[in-house]
């Protein structure tokens, strides 16, 4: 698991920030591209819920400036298209601003301030740019790539974690019926399916510390909970005793996993993202052996978090290879190639324990990991537009 | 000869000194006097031209702070995809020589930044970024066999060695040398990180001060032994000792590497703590310095002669016959002198021992190392005195093309024109 999750619905937020950091491109250091936004909308929290200055803006890069004067209830306002939340800013309690940038394409969109009185969403259309605004405009061929790119993807996410439901059901009984055995063997397939989606679960709050945490993670060693918490009783204490509750718990969170992806939508630029996180995650925690410590099954683990980007990468392929050819075959190339790196490592449907993997060898993965996330973090700013 | 030489050289040092007050400017242009463009006198302050007939970090006034790194390149990766590695390191080095990031970053805000901006706000420190290839790079890989200068050879094991292959040779290197650190780290993370999937960093090197001086302009600095190191350094302003002994002449037996230069890196741990123990007299003995002044032992000053042959009145040598300074010294090397421009390391606490794991990451050029670098440390191996208190850790070799003409050109370009 990650240290510092950041939710799928909060990357609006992480753009203006970033964008304010990376700025400057001059020696002086005066800041030339901190401001890509060209029009403001500023929406004022009431007790009734968003109240913005205006309900329909043309497209383009735009900075939502988020206003609490007095509003306790209301503290935060998303600007949301359906289910999917585009840009969102949080705890703006009574007295505080705040903002964050999006480049908006045309059409019908809702502003959110939960927790107010009045109508729950506010209509917010944006139209089509004027002359000299800078909305890309998409061929319909891309756009479609796209759609189809982002209902494969979260259909690829639910079937992951039905899968995930079904073996880690498999594995619990085998824990709560005390046999060790079959509780090794059965670790591996629930670990796989999660690994793919991680990111995922991820931006559900506390459900991945739950699910995914290792001994460090936990603050204190009583609470700590999930499939690693299971691995130690099975691969290093050999003993069972004391885990049915443990177990009991896994598949309880695991369950609201799945209650939770069952509505969860994706950008195309979010999947992207997802995709390097994955191999982050490779470069972190795997490469390093800490993540399977006990049972040594990194390996299986990287497996899971590469299946996982290479999904996605797949998914918004057609879209990138008529955005950006030269990315698309760059990126394709470094998959095949980190393929052909975990190759020697593979022993039937599984692969070697990772004790037995030499440091100048996690050193050519990690090397295989960092050449195909350089390209791949490319992407996600090529499908946005 | 001999002699020669060494009186051309003091000739040149002292006829100089009194032009050091003229400064930075008047400096870098004798340095970069073939230059086709000089551009150096309106250069801003704190910039190093990065075009030029030579490349720049190396007679360059040794700036405070380092950044070595080593690269191999990737398997699978072919000759075209090397030459596009150096086409956009060469553009990107040129942007970041002239204070710039890598890349305007334009608002993408699902898109990393394509420069890591930690250099954003800073000047450029005098940033000079200054390329090699190794003789690794010369295999099979890419065709390049016949072009490989019978100059660029693996340094032979040599004695008292104690070397980490992780921590030496390489198929490219980059130096990268500013006064702030913060801007010589970003130039080697940002080539890095553009080099993803054609090359891997193989080792990297931080040094955090200077150890040399490469111009009459500069003071001459101590190393972490508390001595004064590369008094008799050449200088930029001599350009005479620079032709003979620094760059490759037209008679280089490759065209590629004419107006190039050969580098030897060699990471050498300081056993300070042994050092510290010494006492004062020996340590003297052990350089052929007094500590405090610099001054050649029998010597008044830092930059009088070095009386390699007064006697005390027991007879004994004044400089004795072990010490570094004498064994180094041009006049016992047949004349032999190379450009020291290496910087004081530390990499913290040695995990084994708990001692300082710090020193000397020693930077030389030369023509040719075959006559510069190996025939001087292989009397140093057997003799020099502070042996006992040093140890060779790496060791690497690259040959230093001559420099970018212009942003149409790059790094080694000869090396691939057909």
């Amino acid at each position: 698991m990650r240290r510092a999750p950041v939710a799928y619905s909060a990357i609006a937020v992480v753009i203006a920030t970033g964008a304010v950091a990376c700025g400057g491109s001059d020696a002086g250091g005066s800041d030339s591209g901190a401001t890509a936004a060209k029009q403001n909308v500023t929406i004022t929290l009431t007790s009734k819920g968003c109240s913005p200055d205006k309900s329909s803006i043309a497209a383009g890069p735009t900075t939502f400036k988020v206003v609490n004067k007095d509003a306790g209830a209301v503290t935060e306002a998303e600007l949301m298209n359906g289910d999917t939340i585009l840009g969102e800013k949080e705890n703006i309690a009574p007295g505080l601003s705040g903002t964050f940038s999006l480049n908006v394409k045309a059409g019908k969109y809702q502003l959110y301030c939960p927790g107010g009185s009045g109508p729950e969403k506010v209509d917010f259309t944006v139209t089509t740019a004027v002359a000299g605004t800078a909305a890309a405009t998409q061929s319909p061929e891309v756009t479609t790539a796209l759609k189809t790119a982002t209902t494969g993807y979260a259909t690829y996410v639910r079937q992951q974690v039905a899968e995930l439901v079904t073996n880690t059901a498999a594995f619990v009984t085998a824990v709560k019926a005390g046999d060790l055995e079959q509780a090794s063997k059965l670790y591996a397939a629930p670990r796989l399916n999660y690994e793919r989606i991680e990111p995922v679960a991820e931006s559900f709050g506390d459900l991945d510390p739950a699910i995914d945490a290792r001994a460090d993670d936990a603050p204190d060693p009583a609470t700590w909970t999930g499939f690693h918490r299971l691995e130690k009783a099975i691969f290093a204490d050999h003993s069972l005793d004391g885990t049915g509750t443990i177990a009991d718990q896994l598949n309880t969170d695991v369950g609201k996993l799945n209650t939770l992806v069952a509505k969860t939508t994706f950008q195309p630029a979010q999947i992207a993202n997802g995709a390097t996180e994955l191999l982050n995650e490779v470069g972190q925690s795997k490469i390093t052996g800490e993540e399977e410590r006990y049972s040594k099954l990194d390996l299986f683990d990287v497996q899971g978090n590469v299946d996982g980007a290479d999904k996605a990468f797949t998914l918004l392929e057609p879209a990138l290879k008529s955005l950006d050819p030269t990315l698309a075959t760059k990126v394709r190339t470094q998959f095949t190639a980190m393929y052909k790196a975990l190759e020697p490592y593979k022993r039937g449907t599984g692969y070697v324990s990772y004790d037995t993997v030499t440091q100048d060898q996690r050193r050519a993965l990690s090397q295989a990991v960092d050449a195909l996330a350089e390209p791949l973090s490319q992407v996600a700013g090529i499908v946005v537009s | 000869m001999v002699e020669g030489i060494s009186l051309s050289r003091r000739r040149a040092l002292f006829g100089a000194a009194g032009l050091a007050g003229a400064g930075v400017v008047g400096a870098t242009a004798a340095a970069c006097s073939d230059d086709p463009k000089p551009i150096s006198a309106s250069a801003p302050r704190g910039l190093v031209p990065f075009h030029g007939a030579r490349q720049a970090g190396i007679t360059t006034d040794a700036q405070d702070r380092l950044a070595f790194a080593a690269f191999d390149v990737s398997a699978g990766t072919t000759r075209e995809a090397l030459r596009d590695l150096l086409v956009g390191w060469s553009a990107a080095a040129a942007r970041m020589a002239a204070g710039q990031p890598v890349a305007d970053d334009d608002a993408a805000p699902q898109a990393p930044p394509r420069d890591t901006g930690e250099a954003v706000g800073l000047t450029a420190g005098n940033l000079t970024i200054t390329f090699g290839v190794g003789p690794s790079l010369f295999d099979g890989r890419f065709g390049l066999a016949a072009r490989r200068p019978a100059a660029l050879t693996e340094i032979p094991p040599l004695p008292r060695d104690n070397l980490d292959p992780l921590r030496s040779d390489g198929d490219l290197c980059i130096q990268a040398c500013a006064d702030d650190p913060q801007v010589a780290f970003h130039a080697v993370r940002n080539l890095r990180r553009l080099a993803q999937g054609a090359a891997v960093l193989r080792w990297f090197q931080l040094g955090f001060g200077r150890t040399s001086t490469t111009s009459d302009s500069q003071d001459t600095p101590r190393n972490l032994m508390g001595f004064k190191d590369g008094t008799n350094n050449i200088k930029r302003e001599d350009a005479a000792s620079l032709d003979t002994h620094v760059w490759v002449g037209a008679d280089g037996d490759q065209a590629w590497m004419r107006g190039g230069t050969y580098v030897v890196t060699r990471r050498i741990r300081m056993l300070l703590e042994s050092w510290d123990r010494d006492y004062l007299r020996d340590q003297e003995n052990v350089f052929g310095r007094v500590k405090r002044s610099g001054a050649p032992l029998g010597a008044a000053a830092e930059f009088d002669d070095v009386p390699l042959t007064a006697k005390d009145a027991s007879g004994e040598l004044v400089v004795p016959e072990d010490a570094h300074i004498r064994l180094a010294a041009p006049a016992t090397n047949n004349g032999v002198t190379i450009l020291r421009r290496g910087y004081s390391y530390t990499d913290g606490v040695n995990q084994e021992t708990g001692q300082l794991d710090a020193g000397l990451f020693f930077i030389a050029f030369q023509r040719d190392p075959r006559t510069g670098f190996l025939p001087i440390q292989r009397r140093l191996a057997t003799q020099d005195a502070l042996n006992e208190y040093i140890q060779h850790t790496s060791s690497a070799v690259f040959a230093i093309p001559p420099g970018v003409r212009d942003d149409r050109d790059f790094w080694a370009s000869g090396l691939f024109a057909t």
